[in-house]
C-alpha cells in the first residue's frame, strides 16, 4: 500500500505541515485521535496526532527528530503505512469556556483539531495558547489557531514574543483576572504538563491533555505505552491518549523516554551515513 | 516386539552457532530421513496417536505414506485435517499430544510426528502440492473475520472452500497473528507465515490490514455488512507481575512488546530496519512458557552475556514445549527453579539496575496441588539490565469494551455454545478469543469447526 504526500511545508525549520491522502482515516477522525505511520516497509511505527482533515486528506505536524522524521525531510513522496485513527477522540460538544493549551508539535496538532471542532458548536467560547521556544519558531498564521479560536494567546520560553514562559503563565493570568474556565484541553512537553496539572487540580478544572507514550502497535498489544492513572495502570493508546491531568502520574509517565536513547543515535547515524540512497554502501 | 530402531535425530544448528543468528534451529529431515524415520512406525491397529491429535491427522496413514515414499499422498491426506501443517509441525506441543500416546513411547522414543509433519508440509509446498478444491459459488454471501492468527486463517480457508466471499480484517500490518509477531523466525521461519497467506489471497480470501475492529472499523458494520462474523482476535494483551518498581523503569518490557519489536518490526537487523530494541548484558524473563522460551532466546540472539529464566515452581512445571526448553538449555540459558520477584530498583538513569526476589517452595494446598510458596526471610538480590516479563496474555479490551453485546466472563474470554456461536447470532468465535490463551493446533482446529458451523448457519437461512 501506499499514502500520497501531497504537501509538505517547512514551519518552523523544526516543524513540517505534511499533508498526506487517507480517505478512511479522515472519514472517521476526531480531535484528539493519531495514526501510525511508517515510512516504509522497514520502517517503525511511530505515532502522529492528526492537526486536520479535508477532503480525504489528513494535515500532521511533523519535527524532524530522529531518523524517522529525517526521511520526510529528506524528500520521501508517501507513506507505507498510515493507520489510523487511533485512540479516543474528544466529545463534540458545548463545553461553555475552553481553553486549549500546547507547547509542543504534537500539542499544536490537538490543539488546532479541538479549537476547529469546538469553535463551530454553539456556545463554546475557545481560548488557545500556543507556545513556542522563541519569536522565530513560531509558525505562519495560518498554521496557528489565532483564525479559528475565539481568543488566541502565544507564549515564548525566551520571552522574545507575548507573554514569557509556557502557556501556564498565561492560563495563571486568566484564572486570576476571574475567567471562568470550564475545561481545558492540551499537549506537548511532559513537564509542562506535569506543571499545569498542579494549577488544574487547585482549581478544580476538568481537563483532558495528550500523554506521548512510547507506542509500538496501537492497539494494546505490546504495553510500551503503559502509564499509571490515579494508580491504575492504563494503556495510552487503548485508554487515550488524553487523560486527566490530575490522575496522571506524570513523574512515571517521563521515565520511559529515555528507554532507547542509545539505538536512536544509531539510527540516525545509520541514516546519514546511508541516506544517499544509491545502495552501494549497503552491499 | 520387534527391536525398535532408535529415532532418527533431527539435524540442528550446533547451539554456539545459531545463538548468533535467527535462522531455523533444525534443519529439517531429508527425505531418506524422513523415510527412515515414518518406518518406526508399527501401524498399531488402534493408534492411540490419532486421538491425541485435536484435528485428528491421519498420523498412521502419513507415516505409511511416507516410508513408501508416497510423500505427495502423504501431503495431501494431512492437509485434509490441518490447513497449515508446516507451522503445527513446528509449533505443537507434540510431547502432550500425538507424541505423548504413541504406543512406541513405552519402549523408546515416540515416532517424531510433529518432524515428519513439518517435513511432509515442507516437501508439498516445494514440490507445489496443492488440495483440488471445488470452490462452491456463494460469492453473494460474506463472511468477516476478525484477526488473522491461525484461527481466522483456517476458518477463511474453510468458508472459501464453501463458497464465501471471505473478508479478513487484521490490526497489524502483517497477517499471521502470533505466528507472525509472536514466535520467532528460528523457531518458525516467516516465510512459512507469508507464503501460507499468499496461498489464502489467492485463493479469494480478502486480507484487509490495519484495520482494528471496534477503532477503525465498527463490528456493527461487520454485523450489517456480512451474513456471519467470525471473531478470531485471540488473547493478545501483556499482563504484568504489578511489582513495586515496575513502571518508572526503562529496560523492563512486557514479552509481547520485546518479541513484536524482535519479530513483526525485525529489530533484529536494526539499523537496517528502524525500530530499535535495547537487550542489556544481563536479561532476566519471568515465567517458563512458550513465550519465556521465545523471549529469551531472541535476547541471547540479540547479543545479552547472560540469559536468566525466573520461575516459581520446578522444571518440570515449567508450560513450555520440550524441544524450546531443551533448546534454551543448550543455549545456555540459565534457569532459575523456585524463585520469585517482588521489587525491580533502577539506577540514576531510571534503568532496571538488580531486582529482589525470594525463594520458593511447593507446599500441598487443600485442593491436593502443589503451591509456590514464598519461603521467609529467603529474599536475595540479583543484578539485571533487562527484565523481560513473560507471564502470558489476556484477551485484548479493546474490541471487548466496544462490543458489550458479546458475552464474556470475568477473564475477557468470550463465551461460545457447542456450534462456536456466541451470544449474538451469527456471531461465532473461536481461538484464543474464546478459550483463552492456548495453541496454535486449537485455534486451527476450532477455526475449521466454526466454519463449518457458518456454513450450516448461513444455509439454515437462505431465502
Ligand atoms: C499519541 C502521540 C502523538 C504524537 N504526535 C506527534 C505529532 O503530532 N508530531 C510529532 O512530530 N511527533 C508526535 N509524536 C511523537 C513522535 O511519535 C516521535 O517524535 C517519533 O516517533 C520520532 O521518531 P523519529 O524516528 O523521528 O525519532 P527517534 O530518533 O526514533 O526518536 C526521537 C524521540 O522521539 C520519541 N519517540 C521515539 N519513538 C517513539 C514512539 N514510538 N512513540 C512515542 N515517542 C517516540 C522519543 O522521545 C525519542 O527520544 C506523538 C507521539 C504520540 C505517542
Ligand atoms: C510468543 C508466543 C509463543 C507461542 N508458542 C506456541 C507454541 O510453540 N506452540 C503452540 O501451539 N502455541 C504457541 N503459542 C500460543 C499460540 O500462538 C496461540 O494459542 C495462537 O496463536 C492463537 O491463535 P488465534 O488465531 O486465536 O489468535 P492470534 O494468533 O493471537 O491472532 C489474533 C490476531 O487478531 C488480531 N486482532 C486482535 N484484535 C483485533 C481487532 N479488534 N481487529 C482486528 N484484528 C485484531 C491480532 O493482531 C492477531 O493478529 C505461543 C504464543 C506466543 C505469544
Ligand atoms: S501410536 Fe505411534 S506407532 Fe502407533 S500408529 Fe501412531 S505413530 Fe505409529
Ligand atoms: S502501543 Fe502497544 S499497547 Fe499501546
Amino acid at each position: 500500500m501506499s499514502f500520497k504526500i501531497t504537501k509538505m511545508i517547512d514551519l518552523d525549520s523544526i516543524d513540517f505541515l505534511v499533508d498526506v491522502e487517507a480517505p478512511e482515516v479522515a472519514e472517521r477522525f476526531h480531535p484528539g485521535q493519531f495514526v501510525m505511520l511508517m515510512t516504509r516497509k522497514e520502517g517503525e511505527r511511530i505515532p502522529m496526532s492528526i492537526m486536520k482533515v479535508n477532503d480525504g486528506k489528513i494535515s500532521m505536524y511533523i519535527r524532524k527528530l530522529g531518523k524517522t522524521s529525517k526521511e520526510l525531510r529528506d524528500g520521501i513522496t508517501s507513506f507505507e503505512n498510515v493507520i489510523g485513527p487511533l485512540g479516543h477522540g474528544i466529545e463534540e460538544k458545548k463545553y461553555g469556556t475552553v481553553v486549549v493549551v500546547s507547547d509542543a508539535v504534537c500539542g499544536h496538532a490537538e490543539n488546532y483539531a479541538i479549537c476547529e471542532a469546538l469553535g463551530k458548536i454553539e456556545g463554546n467560547n475557545i481560548i488557545s495558547i500556543q507556545t513556542f521556544p522563541s519569536k522565530k519558531e513560531i509558525y505562519p498564521d495560518e498554521y496557528l489557531t489565532k483564525k479559528i479560536a475565539h481568543r488566541h494567546f502565544i507564549t515564548t520560553e525566551d520571552g522574545s514574543f507575548g507573554d514569557k514562559g509556557s502557556y501556564v503563565t498565561t492560563l495563571k493570568r486568566l484564572l486570576d483576572n476571574d475567567v471562568k474556565i470550564d475545561y481545558v484541553f492540551g499537549g506537548g512537553k511532559l513537564p509542562t504538563m506535569k506543571a499545569v496539572s498542579t494549577i488544574l487540580a487547585i482549581n478544580n478544572i476538568d481537563n483532558l491533555f495528550t500523554t506521548r507514550q512510547m507506542m509500538v502497535d496501537g492497539s494494546g498489544m505490546c504495553g510500551s505505552c503503559r502509564l499509571y492513572i490515579d494508580g491504575e495502570m492504563k494503556l495510552s493508546c487503548v485508554d487515550g491518549p488524553m487523560f486527566d491531568s490530575r490522575k496522571v502520574n506524570w513523574t512515571r509517565a517521563m521515565k520511559r523516554y529515555g528507554m532507547f536513547k542509545k539505538e536512536e543515535k544509531i539510527a540516525d547515524e545509520y541514516y546519514e551515513a546511508h541516506k544517499g540512497g544509491c545502495g552501494q554502501c549497503q552491499k | 516386539m520387534p527391536k525398535i530402531k532408535p529415532r532418527v535425530p533431527m539435524g540442528e544448528q550446533p547451539p554456539l552457532q545459531r545463538i548468533k543468528n535467527f535462522k531455523s534451529v533444525p534443519y529439517g529431515y531429508t527425505e531418506d530421513e524422513a523415510v527412515e524415520e515414518a518406518a518406526r512406525c508399527i501401524q498399531c491397529k488402534k493408534p492411540s496417536c490419532e486421538p491425541a491429535c485435536p484435528v485428528n491427522i491421519g498420523i498412521k496413514e502419513m507415516n505409511l505414506l511416507i516410508a513408501e515414499r508416497k510423500f505427495e499422498e502423504a501431503c495431501l491426506l494431512v492437509k485434509e485435517d490441518n490447513s497449515f501443517p508446516a507451522c503445527s509441525g513446528r509449533v505443537c506441543p507434540q510431547e502432550k499430544q500425538c507424541e505423548g500416546d504413541c504406543i512406541l513411547k513405552k519402549f523408546d522414543e515416540p515416532i517424531a510426528i510433529g518432524k515428519l509433519e513439518a517435513f511432509i508440509a515442507d516437501w508439498g509446498a516445494k514440490h507445489k502440492v496443492e488440495v483440488e478444491e471445488t470452490i462452491a459459488n456463494n460469492e453473494d454471501k460474506h463472511v468477516a473475520i476478525v484477526g488473522s492468527g491461525p484461527a481466522g486463517l483456517a476458518c477463511a480457508a474453510e468458508c472459501r472452500k464453501y463458497g464465501y466471499a471471505v473478508t479478513i480484517y487484521e490490526t497489524l500490518h502483517k497477517a499471521g497473528g502470533v505466528l507472525q509477531y509472536g514466535i520467532p523466525e528460528f523457531r518458525l521461519p516467516k516465510d512459512i507465515v507469508d507464503a501460507e497467506v499468499k496461498k489464502l489471497e489467492e485463493k479469494g480470501v480478502e486480507i484487509v490490514l490495519n484495520h482494528t475492529v471496534g477503532q477503525n472499523i465498527y463490528y456493527y458494520e461487520l454485523v450489517s455488512q456480512n451474513d456471519a462474523v467470525f471473531l478470531a482476535m485471540g488473547a493478545g494483551a501483556p499482563k504484568f507481575m504489578g511489582i513495586q518498581g515496575e513502571n518508572p523503569l526503562d529496560g523492563v518490557y512486557s514479552s509481547n512488546e520485546f518479541l513484536i519489536r524482535a519479530n513483526l518490526m525485525k529489530a533484529y537487523k536494526f539499523p537496517q530496519w528502524d525500530t530499535p530494541i535495547d537487550v542489556g548484558k544481563i536479561v532476566a524473563v519471568l515465567g517458563a512458557g512458550n513465550v519465556a522460551m521465545d523471549a529469551a532466546r531472541t535476547a541471547l540472539r540479540l547479543g545479552a552475556e547472560e540469559v536468566h529464566i525466573i520461575y516459581r515452581r520446578t522444571k518440570e512445571y515449567a508450560p513450555a514445549r520440550a524441544e524450546e526448553l531443551h533448546h534454551a538449555l543448550e543455549e545456555g540459558i540459565i534457569f532459575h527453579e523456585l524463585v520469585n520477584p517482588v521489587r525491580f530498583h533502577g539506577n540514576d538513569q531510571g534503568f532496571i539496575d538488580y531486582m529482589e526476589l525470594v525463594k520458593m517452595e511447593l507446599i500441598e494446598g487443600e485442593d491436593g496441588k502443589l503451591h509456590p510458596t514464598p519461603i521467609k526471610d529467603s529474599s536475595f538480590y540479583m543484578g539485571v539490565d533487562t527484565v523481560i516479563e513473560a507471564l502470558g496474555t489476556v484477551p485484548n479490551r479493546l474490541f471487548l469494551d466496544r462490543a458489550p453485546e458479546i458475552k464474556r466472563d470475568k477473564k475477557g474470554v468470550i463465551i461460545v455454545d457447542e456450534n462456536h456461536m456466541t451470544s449474538v447470532e451469527g456471531t461465532f468465535a473461536g481461538g484464543d478469543a474464546a478459550s483463552g490463551a492456548a495453541t496454535v493446533i486449537k485455534a486451527l482446529g476450532e477455526g475449521k469447526r466454526a466454519a463449518k458451523s457458518i456454513h450450516t448457519y448461513i444455509s439454515s437461512h437462505d431465502d
